[in-house]
Protein backbone atom coordinates (compact mmCIF):
# COMPACT_ATOMS: atom_id res chain seq x y z
CA UNK A 1 0.00 0.00 0.00
CA UNK A 2 1.42 3.37 -0.95
CA UNK A 3 -0.01 6.76 -0.79
CA UNK A 4 1.18 10.27 -1.57
CA UNK A 5 1.15 12.32 1.59
CA UNK A 6 3.02 12.95 4.80
CA UNK A 7 3.49 9.38 5.83
CA UNK A 8 1.71 6.44 7.33
CA UNK A 9 -1.32 7.36 9.33
CA UNK A 10 -1.58 6.21 12.96
CA UNK A 11 -4.20 3.58 12.24
CA UNK A 12 -1.94 1.99 9.70
CA UNK A 13 0.91 1.79 12.20
CA UNK A 14 -1.35 0.04 14.64
CA UNK A 15 -2.46 -2.42 11.94
CA UNK A 16 1.12 -3.24 11.00
CA UNK A 17 1.97 -3.98 14.59
CA UNK A 18 -1.02 -6.36 14.87
CA UNK A 19 -0.05 -8.22 11.67
CA UNK A 20 3.46 -8.59 12.92
CA UNK A 21 2.26 -10.07 16.18
CA UNK A 22 0.06 -12.55 14.40
CA UNK A 23 2.95 -13.48 12.14
CA UNK A 24 5.26 -14.09 15.08
CA UNK A 25 2.59 -16.20 16.76
CA UNK A 26 2.50 -18.40 13.70
CA UNK A 27 6.24 -18.99 13.74
CA UNK A 28 7.48 -22.19 15.32
CA UNK A 29 8.01 -21.47 18.94
CA UNK A 30 10.56 -24.20 19.24
CA UNK A 31 12.80 -26.35 17.07
CA UNK A 32 11.47 -29.33 18.95
CA UNK A 33 7.93 -28.52 17.84
CA UNK A 34 9.11 -28.17 14.24
CA UNK A 35 10.95 -31.50 14.47
CA UNK A 36 7.97 -33.36 15.87
CA UNK A 37 5.24 -31.94 13.66
CA UNK A 38 7.07 -31.29 10.38
CA UNK A 39 5.21 -32.47 7.25
CA UNK A 40 7.84 -35.15 6.79
CA UNK A 41 9.23 -37.95 8.88
CA UNK A 42 12.52 -37.61 10.75
CA UNK A 43 14.51 -40.26 12.41
CA UNK A 44 18.04 -40.73 13.66
CA UNK A 45 19.63 -44.12 14.02
CA UNK A 46 22.87 -45.52 15.29
CA UNK A 47 25.23 -46.85 12.69
CA UNK A 48 23.74 -50.33 13.15
CA UNK A 49 20.32 -48.93 12.32
CA UNK A 50 18.90 -48.89 15.84
CA UNK A 51 16.41 -46.04 16.05
CA UNK A 52 17.56 -43.40 18.51
CA UNK A 53 15.09 -40.67 17.74
CA UNK A 54 11.93 -40.45 15.65
CA UNK A 55 9.41 -37.66 15.14
CA UNK A 56 5.70 -37.74 15.81
CA UNK A 57 4.80 -37.36 12.11
CA UNK A 58 6.56 -40.58 11.18
CA UNK A 59 5.22 -42.44 14.23
CA UNK A 60 1.78 -41.29 13.23
CA UNK A 61 2.19 -42.56 9.65
CA UNK A 62 3.39 -45.89 10.97
CA UNK A 63 0.76 -46.13 13.69
CA UNK A 64 3.50 -46.94 16.23
CA UNK A 65 4.17 -45.70 19.72
CA UNK A 66 7.52 -44.11 20.49
CA UNK A 67 8.30 -46.61 23.30
CA UNK A 68 7.89 -49.50 20.87
CA UNK A 69 10.41 -48.04 18.48
CA UNK A 70 13.15 -46.01 20.10
CA UNK A 71 16.05 -48.27 21.15
CA UNK A 72 14.07 -51.34 20.16
CA UNK A 73 13.64 -51.33 16.39
CA UNK A 74 16.01 -50.68 13.58
CA UNK A 75 15.16 -48.58 10.53
CA UNK A 76 15.05 -51.69 8.39
CA UNK A 77 12.33 -53.09 10.66
CA UNK A 78 10.01 -50.29 9.50
CA UNK A 79 10.32 -51.41 5.88
CA UNK A 80 8.39 -53.97 3.84
CA UNK A 81 10.17 -57.23 3.04
CA UNK A 82 11.24 -55.93 -0.36
CA UNK A 83 12.30 -52.63 1.13
CA UNK A 84 14.27 -54.41 3.84
CA UNK A 85 16.12 -56.46 1.25
CA UNK A 86 16.93 -53.37 -0.79
CA UNK A 87 18.05 -51.58 2.35
CA UNK A 88 20.48 -54.32 3.29
CA UNK A 89 21.94 -54.92 -0.16
CA UNK A 90 22.08 -51.39 -1.54
CA UNK A 91 20.94 -48.65 0.73
CA UNK A 92 23.04 -49.29 3.83
CA UNK A 93 26.30 -50.21 2.02
CA UNK A 94 26.06 -47.18 -0.28
CA UNK A 95 25.30 -44.90 2.62
CA UNK A 96 28.34 -46.17 4.49
CA UNK A 97 30.56 -45.50 1.45
CA UNK A 98 29.09 -42.20 0.28
CA UNK A 99 28.00 -40.74 3.55
CA UNK A 100 24.65 -39.66 2.08
CA UNK A 101 21.80 -40.86 -0.13
CA UNK A 102 18.95 -38.84 -1.56
CA UNK A 103 15.44 -39.58 -2.78
CA UNK A 104 15.54 -43.36 -2.55
CA UNK A 105 12.09 -44.88 -3.06
CA UNK A 106 11.20 -47.40 -0.38
CA UNK A 107 8.06 -48.75 1.18
CA UNK A 108 7.28 -48.56 4.88
CA UNK A 109 5.00 -50.99 6.53
CA UNK A 110 2.52 -49.51 8.98
CA UNK A 111 1.27 -51.28 12.12
CA UNK A 112 -2.04 -52.05 10.42
CA UNK A 113 -0.28 -53.61 7.42
CA UNK A 114 -0.65 -50.74 4.96
CA UNK A 115 2.24 -50.00 2.64
CA UNK A 116 3.44 -46.41 2.59
CA UNK A 117 5.46 -45.44 -0.46
CA UNK A 118 8.11 -42.95 0.68
CA UNK A 119 11.19 -41.17 -0.57
CA UNK A 120 14.09 -41.51 1.86
CA UNK A 121 17.18 -39.32 2.22
CA UNK A 122 19.90 -40.09 4.75
CA UNK A 123 23.14 -38.45 5.83
CA UNK A 124 25.80 -39.83 8.15
CA UNK A 125 26.93 -37.59 10.98
CA UNK A 126 30.66 -37.87 11.63
CA UNK A 127 32.59 -37.20 14.83
CA UNK A 128 35.76 -35.11 15.23
CA UNK A 129 37.91 -38.05 14.13
CA UNK A 130 35.74 -38.53 11.02
CA UNK A 131 34.25 -41.58 12.64
CA UNK A 132 30.59 -42.16 11.70
CA UNK A 133 28.39 -41.44 14.65
CA UNK A 134 24.83 -41.72 13.54
CA UNK A 135 22.49 -41.55 10.57
CA UNK A 136 19.94 -38.78 10.08
CA UNK A 137 17.06 -39.69 7.85
CA UNK A 138 14.13 -37.76 6.36
CA UNK A 139 11.12 -39.58 5.03
CA UNK A 140 8.73 -37.96 2.49
CA UNK A 141 5.29 -39.29 1.75
CA UNK A 142 5.43 -40.42 -1.89
CA UNK A 143 1.89 -41.80 -2.16
CA UNK A 144 0.87 -39.08 -4.64
CA UNK A 145 3.98 -39.47 -6.63
CA UNK A 146 3.63 -43.24 -6.64
CA UNK A 147 0.05 -42.91 -7.79
CA UNK A 148 1.25 -40.59 -10.55
CA UNK A 149 3.92 -43.06 -11.58
CA UNK A 150 1.46 -45.91 -11.52
CA UNK A 151 -0.92 -43.85 -13.62
CA UNK A 152 1.90 -43.27 -16.12
CA UNK A 153 2.68 -46.95 -16.09
CA UNK A 154 -0.98 -47.85 -16.57
CA UNK A 155 -1.23 -45.41 -19.49
CA UNK A 156 1.87 -46.89 -21.04
CA UNK A 157 0.49 -50.40 -20.64
CA UNK A 158 -2.77 -49.28 -22.20
CA UNK A 159 -0.96 -47.72 -25.14
CA UNK A 160 1.07 -50.91 -25.43
CA UNK A 161 -2.09 -53.00 -25.38
CA UNK A 162 -3.79 -50.76 -27.97
CA UNK A 163 -0.74 -51.08 -30.20
CA UNK A 164 -0.79 -54.87 -29.77
CA UNK A 165 -4.50 -54.95 -30.58
CA UNK A 166 -3.96 -52.80 -33.68
CA UNK A 167 -1.13 -55.12 -34.63
CA UNK A 168 -3.38 -58.12 -34.18
CA UNK A 169 -6.21 -56.49 -36.16
CA UNK A 170 -3.77 -55.76 -38.95
CA UNK A 171 -2.60 -59.36 -38.84
CA UNK A 172 -6.18 -60.55 -39.06
CA UNK A 173 -6.92 -58.19 -41.95
CA UNK A 174 -3.81 -59.52 -43.67
CA UNK A 175 -4.95 -63.07 -43.14
CA UNK A 176 -8.44 -62.21 -44.43
CA UNK A 177 -6.92 -60.53 -47.45
CA UNK A 178 -4.75 -63.55 -48.19
CA UNK A 179 -7.76 -65.81 -47.73
CA UNK A 180 -9.80 -63.67 -50.14
CA UNK A 181 -6.90 -63.83 -52.57
CA UNK A 182 -6.92 -67.62 -52.38
CA UNK A 183 -10.71 -67.74 -52.85
CA UNK A 184 -10.48 -65.40 -55.81
CA UNK A 185 -7.85 -67.57 -57.44
CA UNK A 186 -9.92 -70.68 -56.79
CA UNK A 187 -12.96 -69.01 -58.38
CA UNK A 188 -10.87 -67.84 -61.33
CA UNK A 189 -9.63 -71.43 -61.78
CA UNK A 190 -13.17 -72.78 -61.65
CA UNK A 191 -14.34 -70.18 -64.15
CA UNK A 192 -11.44 -70.98 -66.46
CA UNK A 193 -12.35 -74.70 -66.37
CA UNK A 194 -16.00 -73.87 -67.04
CA UNK A 195 -15.04 -71.51 -69.85
CA UNK A 196 -12.98 -74.26 -71.47
CA UNK A 197 -16.02 -76.53 -71.41
CA UNK A 198 -17.90 -73.99 -73.53
CA UNK A 199 -15.53 -74.10 -76.47
CA UNK A 200 -13.49 -77.03 -77.76
CA UNK A 201 -9.92 -77.14 -76.46
CA UNK A 202 -8.70 -77.73 -80.00
CA UNK A 203 -10.26 -78.01 -83.43
CA UNK A 204 -10.31 -81.37 -85.19
CA UNK A 205 -8.27 -81.86 -88.35
CA UNK A 206 -10.63 -81.83 -91.32
CA UNK A 207 -9.28 -83.41 -94.51
CA UNK A 208 -9.30 -80.94 -97.40
CA UNK A 209 -10.01 -78.00 -95.12
CA UNK A 210 -8.03 -75.66 -92.93
CA UNK A 211 -9.71 -74.40 -89.76
CA UNK A 212 -8.50 -71.63 -87.48
CA UNK A 213 -10.03 -69.94 -84.46
CA UNK A 214 -9.47 -67.09 -82.05
CA UNK A 215 -11.27 -66.34 -78.80
CA UNK A 216 -10.86 -63.03 -77.02
CA UNK A 217 -12.18 -62.88 -73.44
CA UNK A 218 -13.01 -59.33 -72.40
CA UNK A 219 -12.89 -60.01 -68.66
CA UNK A 220 -11.48 -63.05 -66.87
CA UNK A 221 -14.12 -62.84 -64.08
CA UNK A 222 -17.04 -62.77 -66.46
CA UNK A 223 -17.69 -65.98 -68.25
CA UNK A 224 -17.98 -65.32 -71.91
CA UNK A 225 -21.14 -65.75 -73.86
CA UNK A 226 -19.47 -66.53 -77.19
CA UNK A 227 -19.15 -70.10 -78.42
CA UNK A 228 -18.14 -72.11 -81.47
CA UNK A 229 -17.55 -75.72 -82.46
CA UNK A 230 -16.50 -77.89 -85.38
CA UNK A 231 -17.29 -81.62 -85.39
CA UNK A 232 -17.80 -84.54 -87.78
CA UNK A 233 -21.25 -85.65 -88.98
CA UNK A 234 -19.94 -88.75 -90.74
CA UNK A 235 -19.89 -89.48 -94.45
CA UNK A 236 -17.27 -86.80 -95.08
CA UNK A 237 -19.51 -84.02 -93.78
CA UNK A 238 -18.74 -81.70 -90.91
CA UNK A 239 -20.81 -79.32 -88.89
CA UNK A 240 -19.74 -75.99 -87.43
CA UNK A 241 -21.37 -73.23 -85.47
CA UNK A 242 -20.49 -69.95 -83.88
CA UNK A 243 -22.71 -67.74 -81.74
CA UNK A 244 -23.25 -65.43 -78.84
CA UNK A 245 -25.69 -65.88 -75.95
CA UNK A 246 -27.29 -62.92 -74.23
CA UNK A 247 -25.73 -61.71 -71.02
CA UNK A 248 -22.59 -62.57 -69.13
CA UNK A 249 -21.49 -64.66 -66.20
CA UNK A 250 -22.68 -68.03 -64.89
CA UNK A 251 -26.21 -67.70 -66.32
CA UNK A 252 -24.78 -66.99 -69.75
CA UNK A 253 -22.41 -69.92 -69.35
CA UNK A 254 -25.29 -72.26 -68.48
CA UNK A 255 -27.16 -71.04 -71.57
CA UNK A 256 -24.04 -71.51 -73.71
CA UNK A 257 -23.69 -75.06 -72.46
CA UNK A 258 -27.34 -75.85 -73.24
CA UNK A 259 -27.00 -74.26 -76.68
CA UNK A 260 -23.78 -76.03 -77.58
CA UNK A 261 -24.95 -79.53 -76.68
CA UNK A 262 -28.41 -79.03 -78.17
CA UNK A 263 -26.81 -78.00 -81.48
CA UNK A 264 -24.47 -81.01 -81.47
CA UNK A 265 -27.28 -83.44 -80.69
CA UNK A 266 -29.71 -81.86 -83.18
CA UNK A 267 -27.06 -81.90 -85.93
CA UNK A 268 -26.48 -85.62 -85.50
CA UNK A 269 -30.23 -86.23 -85.67
CA UNK A 270 -30.88 -84.13 -88.77
CA UNK A 271 -28.09 -81.94 -90.12
CA UNK A 272 -30.27 -79.58 -92.18
CA UNK A 273 -29.16 -76.16 -90.78
CA UNK A 274 -32.64 -74.59 -90.61
CA UNK A 275 -33.97 -77.71 -88.85
CA UNK A 276 -31.11 -77.64 -86.32
CA UNK A 277 -31.85 -74.02 -85.44
CA UNK A 278 -35.56 -74.77 -85.16
CA UNK A 279 -34.76 -77.50 -82.62
CA UNK A 280 -32.53 -75.13 -80.66
CA UNK A 281 -35.22 -72.45 -80.78
CA UNK A 282 -37.79 -74.84 -79.34
CA UNK A 283 -35.46 -75.95 -76.56
CA UNK A 284 -34.46 -72.42 -75.52
CA UNK A 285 -38.00 -71.06 -75.79
CA UNK A 286 -39.47 -73.86 -73.70
CA UNK A 287 -36.77 -73.53 -71.06
CA UNK A 288 -36.69 -69.76 -70.68
CA UNK A 289 -38.97 -67.46 -72.68
CA UNK A 290 -42.09 -69.55 -72.00
CA UNK A 291 -41.49 -68.89 -68.31
CA UNK A 292 -41.33 -65.11 -68.83
CA UNK A 293 -37.53 -64.93 -68.70
CA UNK A 294 -36.39 -64.69 -72.32
CA UNK A 295 -32.86 -65.96 -72.89
CA UNK A 296 -31.66 -66.17 -76.38
CA UNK A 297 -28.66 -66.51 -78.57
CA UNK A 298 -27.58 -65.53 -82.01
CA UNK A 299 -25.89 -68.28 -83.96
CA UNK A 300 -24.80 -69.39 -87.39
CA UNK A 301 -24.97 -73.11 -87.87
CA UNK A 302 -23.61 -74.79 -90.99
CA UNK A 303 -22.48 -77.99 -92.59
CA UNK A 304 -19.49 -78.26 -94.84
CA UNK A 305 -18.55 -81.02 -97.24
CA UNK A 306 -15.02 -80.67 -98.53
CA UNK A 307 -14.84 -81.36 -102.26
CA UNK A 308 -12.45 -83.63 -104.03
CA UNK A 309 -9.77 -82.27 -106.37
CA UNK A 310 -12.27 -81.17 -109.00
CA UNK A 311 -15.40 -80.49 -106.93
CA UNK A 312 -15.97 -77.37 -104.96
CA UNK A 313 -16.57 -77.48 -101.23
CA UNK A 314 -20.24 -77.14 -100.37
CA UNK A 315 -21.34 -75.00 -97.42
CA UNK A 316 -24.94 -74.88 -96.20
CA UNK A 317 -25.79 -72.58 -93.36
CA UNK A 318 -28.58 -70.89 -91.48
CA UNK A 319 -28.49 -67.87 -89.22
CA UNK A 320 -30.45 -67.17 -86.08
CA UNK A 321 -30.19 -63.40 -85.82
CA UNK A 322 -26.41 -63.53 -86.15
CA UNK A 323 -24.24 -61.09 -88.14
CA UNK A 324 -23.64 -62.51 -91.63
CA UNK A 325 -20.54 -64.53 -92.38
CA UNK A 326 -17.92 -63.28 -94.81
CA UNK A 327 -16.31 -65.13 -97.67
CA UNK A 328 -12.81 -64.15 -98.76
CA UNK A 329 -12.52 -65.34 -102.33
CA UNK A 330 -9.37 -66.54 -104.03
CA UNK A 331 -9.75 -63.71 -106.56
CA UNK A 332 -9.33 -61.06 -103.86
CA UNK A 333 -13.00 -60.22 -103.29
CA UNK A 334 -14.70 -60.34 -99.91
CA UNK A 335 -18.48 -60.49 -99.55
CA UNK A 336 -21.05 -61.06 -96.87
CA UNK A 337 -23.03 -64.22 -97.23
CA UNK A 338 -26.59 -63.19 -96.53
CA UNK A 339 -28.82 -65.64 -94.75
CA UNK A 340 -32.45 -64.60 -95.29
CA UNK A 341 -34.97 -64.48 -92.48
CA UNK A 342 -33.48 -65.64 -89.28
CA UNK A 343 -34.34 -64.43 -85.83
CA UNK A 344 -32.74 -64.50 -82.43
CA UNK A 345 -32.98 -68.09 -81.25
CA UNK A 346 -35.27 -68.71 -78.29
CA UNK A 347 -37.48 -65.62 -78.57
CA UNK A 348 -40.65 -66.86 -80.24
CA UNK A 349 -42.31 -70.29 -80.03
CA UNK A 350 -41.94 -70.66 -83.79
CA UNK A 351 -39.26 -68.78 -85.62
CA UNK A 352 -38.44 -68.55 -89.32
CA UNK A 353 -35.07 -70.00 -90.30
CA UNK A 354 -33.94 -70.79 -93.81
CA UNK A 355 -30.89 -72.51 -95.19
CA UNK A 356 -28.55 -70.77 -97.63
CA UNK A 357 -25.91 -72.48 -99.70
CA UNK A 358 -22.62 -71.48 -101.22
CA UNK A 359 -19.56 -73.22 -102.52
CA UNK A 360 -15.92 -72.62 -101.78
CA UNK A 361 -13.20 -73.11 -104.34
CA UNK A 362 -9.51 -73.52 -103.74
CA UNK A 363 -8.19 -70.50 -101.88
CA UNK A 364 -11.64 -69.38 -100.63
CA UNK A 365 -12.10 -68.87 -96.90
CA UNK A 366 -15.32 -68.57 -94.88
CA UNK A 367 -15.18 -66.33 -91.81
CA UNK A 368 -17.61 -66.38 -88.90
CA UNK A 369 -17.35 -63.85 -86.10
CA UNK A 370 -19.33 -62.48 -83.17
CA UNK A 371 -20.35 -58.85 -82.88
CA UNK A 372 -17.51 -58.06 -80.47
CA UNK A 373 -15.56 -57.48 -83.68
CA UNK A 374 -18.00 -55.23 -85.53
CA UNK A 375 -19.21 -53.46 -82.38
CA UNK A 376 -15.69 -52.63 -81.19
CA UNK A 377 -15.34 -48.92 -80.50
CA UNK A 378 -12.95 -47.07 -82.74
CA UNK A 379 -13.68 -43.57 -81.42
CA UNK A 380 -14.39 -41.73 -78.22
CA UNK A 381 -18.11 -42.57 -78.00
CA UNK A 382 -20.05 -45.79 -77.93
CA UNK A 383 -21.47 -44.84 -81.33
CA UNK A 384 -18.16 -44.90 -83.21
CA UNK A 385 -18.05 -48.58 -84.06
CA UNK A 386 -15.78 -50.55 -86.35
CA UNK A 387 -18.85 -51.70 -88.33
CA UNK A 388 -19.73 -54.01 -91.18
CA UNK A 389 -18.31 -51.90 -94.01
CA UNK A 390 -14.90 -51.59 -92.36
CA UNK A 391 -14.83 -55.34 -91.76
CA UNK A 392 -15.61 -56.08 -95.39
CA UNK A 393 -12.91 -53.63 -96.49
CA UNK A 394 -10.42 -55.19 -94.08
CA UNK A 395 -11.25 -58.67 -95.40
CA UNK A 396 -10.96 -57.51 -99.03
CA UNK A 397 -7.53 -56.05 -98.23
CA UNK A 398 -6.42 -59.45 -96.97
CA UNK A 399 -8.11 -61.62 -99.62
CA UNK A 400 -7.06 -64.10 -100.71
CA UNK A 401 -6.11 -65.49 -97.36
CA UNK A 402 -5.84 -68.88 -95.73
CA UNK A 403 -7.94 -69.59 -92.64
CA UNK A 404 -4.97 -69.12 -90.33
CA UNK A 405 -3.90 -66.03 -92.28
CA UNK A 406 -7.20 -64.22 -91.83
CA UNK A 407 -7.40 -65.18 -88.14
CA UNK A 408 -3.87 -63.84 -87.58
CA UNK A 409 -4.75 -60.59 -89.35
CA UNK A 410 -7.98 -60.19 -87.35
CA UNK A 411 -6.24 -61.00 -84.06
CA UNK A 412 -3.87 -58.13 -84.82
CA UNK A 413 -6.86 -55.91 -85.62
CA UNK A 414 -8.56 -56.81 -82.31
CA UNK A 415 -5.38 -55.95 -80.43
CA UNK A 416 -5.25 -52.59 -82.19
CA UNK A 417 -8.71 -51.75 -80.77
CA UNK A 418 -7.24 -51.72 -77.24
CA UNK A 419 -9.90 -50.60 -74.76
CA UNK A 420 -12.37 -50.23 -77.61
CA UNK A 421 -12.78 -53.99 -77.57
CA UNK A 422 -14.91 -54.41 -74.47
CA UNK A 423 -16.88 -57.52 -75.43
CA UNK A 424 -15.93 -61.14 -75.93
CA UNK A 425 -15.10 -61.95 -79.51
CA UNK A 426 -14.99 -65.32 -81.23
CA UNK A 427 -13.57 -65.84 -84.73
CA UNK A 428 -13.79 -69.06 -86.76
CA UNK A 429 -12.36 -69.42 -90.27
CA UNK A 430 -12.74 -72.41 -92.57
CA UNK A 431 -10.64 -72.32 -95.70
CA UNK A 432 -10.09 -74.50 -98.73
CA UNK A 433 -6.33 -74.60 -99.26
CA UNK A 434 -5.11 -73.07 -102.51
CA UNK A 435 -4.25 -75.72 -105.09
CA UNK A 436 -0.95 -74.14 -105.98
CA UNK A 437 1.74 -73.14 -103.55
CA UNK A 438 1.53 -69.49 -102.60
CA UNK A 439 3.48 -66.83 -104.46
CA UNK A 440 6.04 -66.83 -101.64
CA UNK A 441 7.89 -70.16 -101.57
CA UNK A 442 8.72 -71.51 -98.14
CA UNK A 443 12.43 -70.98 -98.75
CA UNK A 444 11.85 -67.25 -98.87
CA UNK A 445 12.23 -65.15 -95.75
CA UNK A 446 8.73 -64.75 -94.29
CA UNK A 447 7.52 -61.18 -94.26
CA UNK B 1 -26.09 -39.15 -61.99
CA UNK B 2 -27.38 -42.39 -63.41
CA UNK B 3 -26.70 -42.99 -67.10
CA UNK B 4 -30.26 -44.29 -67.41
CA UNK B 5 -33.38 -42.26 -66.65
CA UNK B 6 -36.82 -43.63 -67.32
CA UNK B 7 -39.87 -41.41 -67.23
CA UNK B 8 -43.37 -42.78 -67.33
CA UNK B 9 -46.67 -41.18 -68.26
CA UNK B 10 -50.03 -42.53 -69.26
CA UNK B 11 -51.36 -41.65 -72.69
CA UNK B 12 -54.90 -42.41 -73.83
CA UNK B 13 -53.63 -45.51 -75.60
CA UNK B 14 -51.62 -46.87 -72.68
CA UNK B 15 -48.41 -46.30 -70.76
CA UNK B 16 -45.46 -44.54 -72.37
CA UNK B 17 -41.92 -45.00 -71.14
CA UNK B 18 -39.20 -42.56 -72.19
CA UNK B 19 -35.79 -44.17 -72.00
CA UNK B 20 -32.94 -41.71 -71.64
CA UNK B 21 -29.45 -43.20 -71.40
CA UNK B 22 -27.82 -46.56 -71.84
CA UNK B 23 -29.47 -49.96 -71.92
CA UNK B 24 -26.48 -52.11 -71.10
CA UNK B 25 -25.52 -54.91 -68.71
CA UNK B 26 -25.40 -52.47 -65.81
CA UNK B 27 -28.49 -50.37 -66.43
CA UNK B 28 -30.96 -52.43 -68.46
CA UNK B 29 -32.39 -54.20 -65.35
CA UNK B 30 -33.85 -50.84 -64.21
CA UNK B 31 -36.09 -50.75 -67.31
CA UNK B 32 -37.04 -54.37 -66.74
CA UNK B 33 -38.20 -53.58 -63.20
CA UNK B 34 -40.15 -50.57 -64.45
CA UNK B 35 -41.91 -52.69 -67.07
CA UNK B 36 -42.74 -55.40 -64.55
CA UNK B 37 -44.42 -52.82 -62.30
CA UNK B 38 -46.60 -51.43 -65.12
CA UNK B 39 -50.33 -51.96 -65.10
CA UNK B 40 -51.28 -53.12 -68.61
CA UNK B 41 -54.83 -53.75 -69.74
CA UNK B 42 -56.02 -55.73 -72.77
CA UNK B 43 -56.05 -53.62 -75.92
CA UNK B 44 -53.58 -51.07 -74.58
CA UNK B 45 -50.41 -50.11 -76.38
CA UNK B 46 -47.20 -49.91 -74.34
CA UNK B 47 -44.94 -47.40 -76.06
CA UNK B 48 -41.23 -47.41 -75.33
CA UNK B 49 -39.78 -44.18 -76.65
CA UNK B 50 -36.10 -44.64 -77.46
CA UNK B 51 -35.43 -41.14 -78.85
CA UNK B 52 -32.86 -40.48 -76.09
CA UNK B 53 -31.38 -43.98 -76.07
CA UNK B 54 -27.60 -43.64 -76.14
CA UNK B 55 -26.59 -47.29 -76.30
CA UNK B 56 -28.21 -50.72 -76.36
CA UNK B 57 -26.48 -54.08 -76.07
CA UNK B 58 -27.78 -57.64 -75.82
CA UNK B 59 -29.04 -57.13 -72.26
CA UNK B 60 -30.99 -54.11 -73.53
CA UNK B 61 -32.48 -56.26 -76.29
CA UNK B 62 -33.42 -58.87 -73.66
CA UNK B 63 -35.35 -56.26 -71.69
CA UNK B 64 -37.19 -55.08 -74.82
CA UNK B 65 -38.12 -58.71 -75.50
CA UNK B 66 -39.32 -59.17 -71.95
CA UNK B 67 -41.45 -56.03 -72.33
CA UNK B 68 -42.87 -57.38 -75.59
CA UNK B 69 -43.72 -60.66 -73.91
CA UNK B 70 -45.23 -58.89 -70.89
CA UNK B 71 -47.47 -56.85 -73.22
CA UNK B 72 -48.59 -59.95 -75.11
CA UNK B 73 -49.34 -61.81 -71.90
CA UNK B 74 -51.57 -58.89 -70.83
CA UNK B 75 -53.40 -58.88 -74.18
CA UNK B 76 -51.73 -55.57 -75.00
CA UNK B 77 -49.27 -54.51 -77.69
CA UNK B 78 -45.81 -53.00 -77.50
CA UNK B 79 -44.43 -50.37 -79.84
CA UNK B 80 -40.91 -49.05 -80.05
CA UNK B 81 -40.80 -45.40 -81.02
CA UNK B 82 -37.94 -43.32 -82.40
CA UNK B 83 -35.41 -46.12 -82.40
CA UNK B 84 -31.90 -44.70 -83.03
CA UNK B 85 -30.22 -45.86 -86.24
CA UNK B 86 -27.58 -47.93 -84.49
CA UNK B 87 -30.10 -49.85 -82.42
CA UNK B 88 -32.37 -50.26 -85.44
CA UNK B 89 -29.44 -51.81 -87.30
CA UNK B 90 -28.94 -54.32 -84.47
CA UNK B 91 -32.66 -55.11 -84.37
CA UNK B 92 -32.50 -55.83 -88.13
CA UNK B 93 -29.44 -58.08 -87.74
CA UNK B 94 -31.09 -60.16 -85.07
CA UNK B 95 -34.39 -60.24 -86.96
CA UNK B 96 -36.41 -58.45 -84.30
CA UNK B 97 -37.62 -55.85 -86.81
CA UNK B 98 -39.96 -58.65 -87.87
CA UNK B 99 -41.23 -59.10 -84.32
CA UNK B 100 -41.48 -55.60 -82.85
CA UNK B 101 -43.75 -52.83 -84.05
CA UNK B 102 -41.35 -50.00 -84.78
CA UNK B 103 -42.41 -46.39 -85.35
CA UNK B 104 -40.03 -43.87 -86.91
CA UNK B 105 -40.69 -41.12 -84.35
CA UNK B 106 -42.14 -40.43 -80.93
CA UNK B 107 -45.62 -39.36 -82.12
CA UNK B 108 -47.23 -42.53 -80.87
Amino acid sequence: MCRTGDGPEPTEIADAAGTNAAFIALLEDSAEELYESAPCGYLSTLMDGTIAKINATLLNWLGLRREAVVGKARFADLLTVGGKLYHETHFAPLLRIQGELRGIALELKSADGRRLPVLVSSVVKYGGEDEPLLIRTTVFDAADRRAYEQELLRRRQEAERARAEAEQARGEADRARRQAEVERERLADALAVLQQSLVPSSLPVVPGLEAAVHYHTASPDRLGGDFYDLFPLGGGRWAFFLGDVCGKGPRAAALTSLTRYTLRAAALHSPEPAAVLTTLNTVLYEKHAAGGDPRFCTVIFGTIEPGTDHDRTTVRLASGGHPPSLVLRADGHADYLTTPGGLLVGVLPTAPFSTAETTLGAGDTLLLYTDGLTEARTGATRESLFGDDALRAFAADHAPSSASGVITALTGLLESFGDGLDDDTALLALGVPATHPTAHPATNQPR
Amino acid sequence: MSPLNITHYDAATGPVLHVDGELDYEHAPALREQVERLVLNPGQNLVIDLAALAFCDSTGITVLLAAHQRAQAAGARMTLAAVPANTLRILRVVGLDQVFTILPDSSA
